[in-house]
């Protein structure tokens, strides 16, 4: 194990401040009609004219809304790669933003639920289930190889993505909503949706915080962490428990997104080691960094139109995985 | 470490009579030779099939009576009849036979080169890639570049990019599973951003084709279909016996006289392209190709790749999900490849749980 000095480890977070602060602006800044820095920064502090003012304003929901989603999918990932130890664990890969997908269309296609508030409460039952799903095929020692998780999540997402499926072509109107929100969109938000699910995420964030000692006992083994006053099974619970409530805000507002929650753990501990305290930290503020520039890129790329945030991650994350796979040890 | 029942079925496996062949004569100077049980599952086989054939035209309100059936075949049907077997469910039955055939065949070929159930193009992303190929070419070149070529590409291309990752080819399932999940992930992003890109209507067809729909095939996707088997047929027949012996392992094929290197890679090219062909004409039905192969050789006990029972079996399942499509009470007239990927996926789930429990991966 690496040691970090506290000294790099504060460079470091104060370099990922700075970056975020920057990706923060250029949010505002960059869009369908692009504002020059200097009216932004007029307009930021409330002085610019009439129309930059209104540009730079439409952008602030979708910033807040990409902070909270980036930050909540990163740390989910985080505390599942923890809880099963899985350097492949990921709410995307397992198929929990699918099933938050899921019940989000059930619910908007049978029982008419609509809004933010209500979308927000169906997604939590379905990632629920798929948590419990993923729990049961990780949860069982050590032994599970990382195939295994990603394998069990690519059933439930082709499971629950032909419901999906036979659901939305069945009803035309949900099928209009539901293309527009599946690729994970932060387009069209205002911020009622970020008032929704910002309890959600801040809470997440706190219980992963608080988790952090625990789980560092954890990694230490079963044995050690009972030793050291650590109940394994409470923990795994409570920390899987937490990455699902965390991915089902997350996608309850964006729609499913892929490999946030997979590429940025294993960024931040390359970064600042393994504690796990830190790690949560740093997640929350690279996840946050790289969704936003996600979505930035997005804008950027195919203007005026605009790629989706959830194409987008899922074009720069799938080729880090092939990476992973390449360098992969010949295990079993 | 065995376990006592695996102990009790190797010992079972043993006392099992030597497999049984039987020789058919066609003709004075051609004698084939084959195992008795293929045989009889191959009849078997054939005949739910002729059966699900008929209860396709048959059934429903726009059915053709049963009596009527041999006139109506034969080209002699009049009226409603004749729209219902020239337009309506002709080239829709036929697209399913060819279409299921090829991706059976496709998976079979594809299994006996990785050893492994897992390793079917369904897993490794060929279908995803080839829908991505198709809404591409729908999206930027409507009409003028046929969406088949397109949906080759996209196979082609998904397929060389999870070669190059895993790195070590298909040998290792680990790896190649995951890569599949990687490009399928892409695949599938860039065909979600497609349909949402384009307009609503044209988006509600481009779904039901990329969930693969048989419904509104025309003679054009049956003649399609019908080109690739022609072309890959015979290659696969002549590849059946290599396969055999590829998979006594390589040593023992080199000394046979047939390489195992240069059989599976003519097997895979074989597989790339029989799926392509499948999709193009049918859209990514999910699954079949990864579970014809599968209960084809449960059912057949035997060794060996068994190519022509994988195809037929392809072909049976996708005419009778095809038929649960037609007439399904809740869900009407869904494309048949939800149903498949729903139940498909479910047979995933339960083969990777056998896998996990043997401790293959």
């Amino acid at each position: 194990m690496r040691v970090h000095s506290r000294a790099r480890t504060a460079v470091i977070a104060l370099g990922a401040v700075a970056v975020l602060v920057l990706v923060c602006f250029v949010s505002v800044m960059v869009g369908n009609k692009n504002i020059p820095p200097g009216e932004v920064w007029e307009a930021v502090l409330g002085r610019g004219d009439a129309y930059a003012t209104v540009v730079v304003e439409s952008r602030y929901p979708r910033t807040v809304l990409g902070l909270l989603v980036g930050a909540g999918l990163a740390v989910a990932g985080v505390l599942m790669q923890a809880v099963t130890r899985n350097p492949l664990a990921e709410p995307g890969l397992m198929g929990i933003n699918t099933g938050a997908a899921a019940s989000v269309v059930a619910a908007s296609a049978f029982l008419g639920a609509s809004g933010q508030m209500q979308l927000l409460l169906w997604a939590l039952p379905g990632a629920l289930l798929a948590g419990a799903f993923v729990h049961l095929l990780g949860g069982r020692g050590a032994g599970a190889s990382p195939a295994r998780l990603v394998l069990g999540g690519a059933v439930l997402t082709a499971v629950l993505s032909a419901f999906i499926q036979a659901v939305t072509l069945s009803s035309p109107r949900t099928f209009d909503s539901y293309r527009y929100w599946v690729v994970g969109a932060l387009t069209g938000r205002n911020f009622e949706a970020v008032w929704t699910v910002l309890p959600l995420i801040a809470v997440g964030l706190v219980v992963a915080l608080l988790l952090g000692r625990a789980l560092d006992a954890m990694a230490l083994g079963e044995d050690s962490a009972a030793a050291l006053g650590a109940s394994p099974a409470r923990v795994r619970a409570v920390g899987l428990l937490t990455a699902v409530v965390l991915s089902a805000g997350a996608t309850a507002a964006a729609g499913p997104i892929v490999f946030v929650g997979l590429a940025v753990p294993h960024l931040v501990r390359a970064l600042v080691g393994i504690d796990m305290r830190r790690q949560v930290v740093f997640a929350a503020l690279l996840g946050a960094v790289l969704l936003l520039l996600a979505d930035v890129v997005g804008r950027v790329l195919v203007r005026p139109q605009e790629l989706m945030v959830g194409v987008v991650t899922a074009f720069a994350g799938a080729p880090a995985l092939l990476l992973a796979v390449r360098r992969m040890r010949a295990t079993k | 470490m065995k376990s006592p029942r695996s102990a009790a079925r190797a010992v079972r496996s043993r006392e099992r009579p030597a497999t049984r062949w039987a020789l058919l004569r066609l003709g004075p100077s051609v004698v084939l030779r084959a195992q008795v049980r293929v045989l009889y599952v191959g009849a078997g086989l054939l005949l739910l099939l002729a059966l699900a054939c008929v209860a396709t035209l048959t059934a429903g309100r726009l059915g053709i009576g049963l009596a009527d059936l041999p006139s109506a075949l034969a080209g002699n049907a009049t009226g409603v009849d004749a729209f219902v077997i020239d337009r309506l469910r002709g080239p829709r039955l036929v697209v399913a036979v060819a279409a299921g055939a090829a991706f059976g065949l496709s998976g079979a070929l594809f299994q006996s080169v990785t050893r492994n159930p897992l390793g079917s193009p369904d897993v490794i992303g060929i279908a995803p890639g080839a829908g991505a190929g198709a809404a591409l070419v729908a999206l930027l070149f409507p009409g003028s570049v046929p969406v088949a070529l397109g949906a080759l590409l996209g196979a082609v291309a998904a397929m060389g990019v999870v070669y190059v990752s895993t790195g070590t080819g298909f040998r290792n399932p680990t790896r190649f599973v995951i890569a599949g999940v990687a490009v399928s992930a892409m695949a599938n992003a860039f065909i979600q951003y497609i349909v949402y890109a384009i307009e609503r209507d044209q988006a509600t067809v481009l779904s039901a084709y990329l969930n693969g729909s048989l419904t509104a095939r025309s003679w054009e996707d049956a003649a399609t279909i019908g080109v690739v088997l022609l072309l890959c047929v015979p290659p696969a027949v002549l590849l059946s016996r290599p396969l055999g012996m590829a998979e006594m392992g390589e040593t023992t094929a080199a000394a046979l006289g047939a390489p195992a290197r240069r059989t599976y890679t003519w097997a895979i090219v074989l597989s790339v392209a029989l799926s392509a062909g499948a999709v193009t004409a049918a859209g990514p039905i999910a699954f079949i190709a990864l579970t014809a192969p599968q209960i084809a050789r449960r059912i057949t006990r035997g060794t060996g790749p068994h190519l022509a029972l994988s195809a037929l079996m392809g072909a049976l399942l996708l005419v009778v999900a095809d038929l649960a499509a037609q007439h399904a009470p809740v869900f009407e007239d869904l494309p048949v490849g939800i149903w498949t990927m729903a139940i498909g996926g479910a047979y995933l789930g339960y083969l990777l749980s056998r896998e996990w429990r043997k401790g293959a991966l």
